[in-house]
């Protein structure tokens, strides 16, 4: 019953901030957007490239949808409605996460195309980039909790969400989390003017549904994480705990959607020199600071 | 018990494949493959002792830590050496290399 | 026989033969990049295997780590092999029959030693994951603080070890330039 109910929440959020996406890089809010554009591609013809490794082709989006579904399974609406309670379930929302890597460097390798094989290389070096600092503030999180479960990581910023606890954190991982899901600026895997559509190019019809649809899952999914960790999750004052959840994920989620819209795109050599010099002190000045936080005060 | 077995049979399996890979490509990187690959096996063995035989006493845990940040290192600078390599002569085949074979 | 050690028996027996078949095309496919993504998911099952063995620590570690490892070496592949998407069918090995005749005896003989030694009695349970978690940080901390703090060593050398060995040629031809 409750992970029904989880995953229904996941498609109604995946939903919201495809309504979002299309309202800002469109400017209309056309509330059936999401539903009108999923048929049309599913009524597309569906191509397949001359000589495609059709494992890697076909496994791709299923995979991204795969990583992305779990990854969510983990974090908590609400203190009784997490899919799976895991002892070590901040440890495996990064686990799960990096399968995204994996199906985008098959969707890069598939296809056997030119522009599919430049994106999926090129996230793998924003994935070297990101990689230390999606797991590097977690530890900082999980100091505080003194726990790897999530719903602990929850209850533990019962006082102060640790957004004002660890602002360092914070920041590092809303960059890490934007890298992950290729929003912009850093969405060079499927850069729509630079490598036409990227990784995306070389699918169509139901393929490319699948596709698109596991990476609004992915955002959610992200956001959903960085209300957990960072936000407080569920706690809040009037409304009933999943309400608070999903409002700040969306919240969230429209942060870093409107972000894109005003900085250029990053590419991944700018974006490794910023992360290894700057980001990567910058995480571990952060455990570092939570270290003596948590040691020092009562 | 038969648990046991089949964990230790699994790893016996992985540590042979893994043998025959590293014995016999020619390239580097394959190589560097097949010692993933025992090294894989190597940490079922570990787990399935640590699991059936002594769950209380965590050092297993921690040896197969140990053995996951040797895997990990091995790979960093068996790719470096590759790459020092690869520059000056240009390929990684193992079967060249054999300046300093007396 | 209870009803949790036949499913535990059940998934070690299907993550292992997964694990196993995974490992054998990592050596008998001629594409690169399957090679590696093979090698990807054969690591995977292991970590699956640790999971159904109930180290969930370990198992998360390793589904994580390797997952960004092979996809690194998958890259080193494309970079340095001759023929990363294998089209051209050549045959990359030697010692052929050597190295089969050590493969299947190491392996018979990892066997032989599993079914024949006396391992004594066999645990009934492990202690439950959120202990797990809590016990392994302790050991680190407490016991194995020593070897902890080597393997933090150990990974800055290595770590300088191999941004050294890659960028080493670079350093040699600018000091020759500039004589």
């Amino acid at each position: 019953m409750s992970v029904a109910l989880t995953l229904l929440m996941l498609a109604a959020g995946a939903y919201l901030v495809a309504v979002l996406e299309g309202w800002i890089s469109t400017g209309r809010l056309s509330a059936a957007g999401p539903i009108t554009g999923g048929l049309a591609l599913l009524g597309r013809e569906s191509l397949v490239p001359r000589k495609p490794d059709r494992i890697f082709f076909e496994v791709a989006p299923p995979l991204l949808l795969v990583s992305a579904v779990l990854a969510f399974a983990v974090l908590p609406i609400s203190p009784n409605l997490i899919v799976a309670d895991l002892a070590t379930g901040a440890l495996f929302v990064n686990a799960a996460l990096a399968y995204v890597m994996v199906a985008l460097v098959m969707a890069g390798w598939g296809p056997d195309g030119v522009y599919a094989m430049v994106g999926g290389w090129r996230f793998l070096g924003q994935l070297i980039a990101y990689s230390m600092l999606i797991v590097m503030p977690i530890t900082a999180v999980a100091m505080r909790a003194e726990s790897l479960v999530t719903t602990d990581v929850v209850v533990s910023q019962a006082a102060l969400p640790n957004a004002l606890y660890q602002p360092v954190g914070f920041l590092v991982f809303v960059a890490a989390a934007m890298a992950v899901c290729f929003l912009p600026p850093l969405d060079l895997p499927n850069a729509p003017g630079e490598l036409a559509g990227g990784v995306e190019a070389e699918y169509t019809g139901w393929r490319l549904a699948v596709f698109r649809l596991a990476r609004l899952l992915l955002v959610v999914t992200l956001a959903a994480a960085i209300t957990v960790f960072y936000l407080g999750g569920w706690s809040g004052p009037l409304l009933p705990p999943w309400a608070w959840s999903a409002a700040k994920a969306l919240l969230v989620a429209a942060a870093m959607l409107m972000v894109g819209r005003y900085v250029p795109r990053l590419g991944e050599a700018d974006f490794l020199q910023w992360c290894w010099k700057l980001g990567i002190p910058l995480a571990l000045f952060n455990i570092f600071y939570v270290g003596v936080l948590l040691l020092v005060l009562p | 018990m038969i648990t046991l077995v089949v964990a230790l049979a699994v790893g016996a399996a992985l540590f042979g494949i893994g043998l025959y890979g590293a014995l016999s490509q020619t390239n580097l990187v394959m190589i560097m493959m097949g010692v993933e690959v025992m090294l894989g096996g190597a940490m079922v063995n570990l787990v399935a002792f640590w699991r059936f035989l002594h769950p209380e006493v965590f050092s297993g845990q921690m040896f197969v830590l140990v053995v996951m940040t040797v895997m990990a290192l091995e790979m960093a600078v068996g790719f470096g050496i590759g790459t020092s390599r690869f520059r000056s002569v240009g390929s990684v085949e193992m079967e060249e290399a054999r300046e300093l074979k007396g | 026989m209870t009803v949790q050690t036949v499913l535990q028996t059940f998934f070690l027996a299907f993550f292992g033969l997964a694990a196993i078949w995974f490992a054998v095309v990592v050596f008998r496919t001629s594409s690169m990049v399957r090679s590696a993504l093979a090698l990807l998911f054969s690591q995977t099952a292991i970590g699956a295997m640790f999971l159904a063995m109930q180290a969930e620590f370990l198992g998360v570690l390793q589904i994580m780590m390797m997952a960004t490892e092979m996809a690194i070496m998958a890259i080193f592949m494309v970079m340095y092999m001759m023929d990363p998407g294998g089209l051209g069918e050549m045959d990359m090995t030697h010692q052929k029959r050597l190295s089969q005749v050590a493969g299947v005896v190491g392996a018979v003989a990892a066997l032989v030693v599993a079914f024949f030694a006396g391992w004594g009695p066999v645990a009934g349970s492990a202690p439950g994951a959120f202990e797990q978690t809590r016990l392994l940080g302790l050991e680190i901390m407490e016991r194995s603080m020593l070897i902890f703090e080597t393997a933090g060593v150990t990974i800055l050398t290595a770590m300088i070890a191999a941004t050294a060995t890659a960028i080493a040629v670079r350093e040699v031809r600018k000091r020759g330039e500039g004589e």
